[in-house]
């Protein structure tokens, strides 16, 4: 168990333009669950690699509870990697896989059986002991890799992708379980992944990243309610936040569409802004009503607890969350109206969030 | 239009079938007629080694006998020919696959200066013909006191191998994930350790390939033992052979009978290697060839 901290961290490869990873800080706290997120190729695989020894830093300096390890070697950082690959070593059995940090470590037989079946209860894999990994299926091979990962009880762990390649039922099944039996253990993790859905279910802050940089780092919920930038805005939330150009006019900001809503308090820029409504921050209404917009329905999506309207408001497509029983058809009019809460400004220029 | 274009299909997909018979007949009596080719040899030499007067055309022994294989056990110390062929090809065996594992890892995995100059430098080594070369080794070979030497025979077989079975080997590397032994360096082992503990043993066709390539050369190659060797000592079965060979100017009768029963020792041995071997050897071979 530890506490990890990266400081101003670069790192460019020789046959790429930009860093890979730019000036990241960050401070992760003992046993907390971090997850950074980002599209492909945002750096957070490298970020990842670095804290193993697999990677080594251009700049900056990467921690375990106050000391250096980027001069380490990786067998001297006592931090498991769950690869996204699972990378079980083939021509071992199950058993002997998930003993083999424990047989470098030279424990006796005794220690590593009693190990080895404690870590393959908890995991509920005590029957696959016996098999190669070539004879198990992604969930149980992912299983495996985890107990690898358990078994050596290291100070961090570091999981890249680790249910990306699961199907979508058993991924959802196995986020919950990871999540609680993380919690149980309290190992410091750090989790990669690119699915949003994943990092805001599972984290206890999330770090997003583009291109390099550090977006956002923060709760799931501040993450999600108040973006720092239009990259996170739209990256974080399924579906996305609605982005729609605006300029002010006195107290109100006025939508492409004509749409006014009501400025939120302190925010200074007058041009060059853009609004953002996330799906549920959008009333929709049957009947006209002061202060709502009309607009066309263009198609309603039922997802079975909610359904997704998509709207016409001039040339802007938004989307609103509503109930499911809601389902507007095709071309009706209906009208809009923004919860003052939900209201987010932008710069248009920057990205950055004005509120 | 759908029933015209589907017997047209038809039409198409059976026609290099009901093309002609004739086709067909040709091909066969070609295929029979290289397997006949590359068999000959092979029947010439199962006969004539049991044949008590074996001439250098194929006949069916009037009286089959084992006394072929007697002789040369007891006439030519053949016995010592074949120890020592074993032990020349069984160490460059061991000194390639070791050599070859360390240079191939090394131009897979590791980082340094002038790396891919060095790799094809290594691959053009292998277009050199040993024929060229032959004299140098001769020399260096003198110099250092390596003729007439067990150390010398390995040493310059293993060397002589080495350029193709580096590439060979590293592109087997090329074909481990590099996942696995990061995997192996987190679990907490050194470079070298992951290297023999999981590279080596996921790579292990590879291994196989090269331990039975360099076996095999070292088995088969007759010039360099011709040049090294002159001591009865140390002789091996190709030089056996030579020697059987030679008719000494016209003086001495080749003995077909003897040169026949050396030969299927000669490839009885290296025959059973790929018998038990074949399995890793084109599970290895076709792995290489995708990966090149």
């Amino acid at each position: 168990m530890a506490r990890v901290e990266y400081a101003e961290v670069s790192k460019r490869f020789p046959t790429q333009d930009r860093e890979a990873v730019d000036h990241l800080s960050l401070d992760i706290a003992d046993g907390e669950f971090l997850v950074l997120v980002g599209p492909s190729g945002c750096g957070k695989t490298t970020a990842l690699r670095m804290l193993a020894g697999l990677e080594y830093p251009d700049r900056g300096d990467i921690l375990i509870d106050g000391r250096s390890v980027i001069r380490l070697e990786p067998k001297d950082r006592d931090v498991a990697l769950v690869f996204q690959s699972y990378a079980l070593y083939p021509h071992m059995s199950v058993r002997d896989n998930i003993q083999y940090p424990l047989r470098v470590r030279q424990l006796s037989a005794a220690e590593r059986l009693s190990k080895v079946e404690q870590v393959a209860d908890l995991l509920g894999i005590r029957h696959l002991l016996p098999r190669r990994p070539a004879q198990l299926s992604g969930g149980e091979q992912q299983r495996v890799a985890l107990a690898r990962a358990i078994v050596r009880e290291p100070r961090v762990f570091l999981m890249d992708e680790p249910l990306s390649n699961l199907d979508a039922k058993l991924r959802t099944h196995t986020r919950t379980e990871l999540k609680a039996l993380q919690k149980q253990l309290g190992v410091t993790t750090i989790f990669v992944t690119h699915d949003q859905a994943e990092a805001m279910t599972m984290g206890d802050r999330i770090a997003v990243l583009d291109a390099g940089r550090l977006q956002q780092l923060g709760t799931p919920d501040n993450v999600y309610q108040r973006p720092a930038n239009l990259f996170v805005a739209q990256f974080i939330g399924s579906p996305p936040m609605n982005i729609v150009d605006a300029r002010r006019d006195g107290e109100a900001l006025v939508l492409t569409g004509g749409w006014r809503v009501d400025a939120p308090r302190g925010v200074a820029g007058s041009d060059g802004i853009k609004v953002g409504l996330r799906p549920e921050a959008i009333d929709l209404e049957r009947a006209p009503a002061f202060g709502a917009q009309p607009a066309e329905v263009l198609v309603s999506e039922p997802l079975g607890s909610e359904v997704i309207v998509n709207v016409k408001l001039g040339d802007v497509l938004l989307k609103v969350r509503t109930g499911p029983d809601v389902r507007p058809d095709p071309g009706t009019r209906v009208f809009l109206r923004a919860r003052p809460d939900g209201v987010r400004v932008f710069d248009a220029s920057s990205g950055a969030a004005l509120n | 239009m759908t029933t015209r274009a589907a017997s047209q299909v038809a039409r198409t997909a059976t026609a290099p079938r009901g093309a002609s018979w004739i086709e067909t007949l040709a091909a066969h009596i070609v295929f029979v007629l290289v397997v006949v080719f590359f068999l000959v040899p092979f029947v010439w030499l199962f006969t004539s080694a049991f044949d008590a007067d074996a001439v250098a055309y194929i006949r069916l022994p009037a009286q089959p006998t084992l006394n072929n294989f007697v002789r040369i056990f007891t006439e030519h110390d053949f016995a010592r020919a074949m120890a020592n062929s074993v032990l020349v090809a069984g160490s460059t065996m061991v000194l390639d696959v070791v050599a070859v594992s360390l240079a191939g890892y090394s131009l897979s995995r590791l980082d340094w200066r002038f790396k891919s100059s060095i790799t094809y430098a290594v691959l053009l080594l292998q277009t050199m013909p040993l024929s060229a070369t032959m004299v140098p080794i001769y020399g260096l070979a003198r110099a250092l006191g390596l003729r007439n030497s067990y150390a010398g025979l390995i040493l310059i077989h293993a060397a002589i191998e080495l350029p193709f079975l580096i590439w060979l080997m590293k592109n087997f590397f090329d074909n481990v994930p590099r996942y696995l032994e990061e995997a192996a360096w987190l679990d907490g082992r050194s470079k070298l350790r992951a290297l023999v503990e999981v590279v080596l043993p996921v790579a292990r066709n590879g291994i196989g390939v090269v331990a039975g390539l360099s076996f095999l050369a070292a088995w088969a190659e007759v010039l360099m033992m011709i040049i090294l060797i002159d001591s009865q000592d140390l002789k091996t079965v190709p030089l056996a052979f030579y020697e059987t060979l030679r008719t000494q100017g016209g003086y001495v009768e080749v003995q077909y009978g003897l040169v026949a029963a050396m030969g299927v020792l000669y490839a009885l041995p290296v025959m059973a290697l790929f018998l038990v071997t074949r399995r890793m050897m084109v599970r290895g071979l076709v792995a290489s060839s995708r990966g090149l």
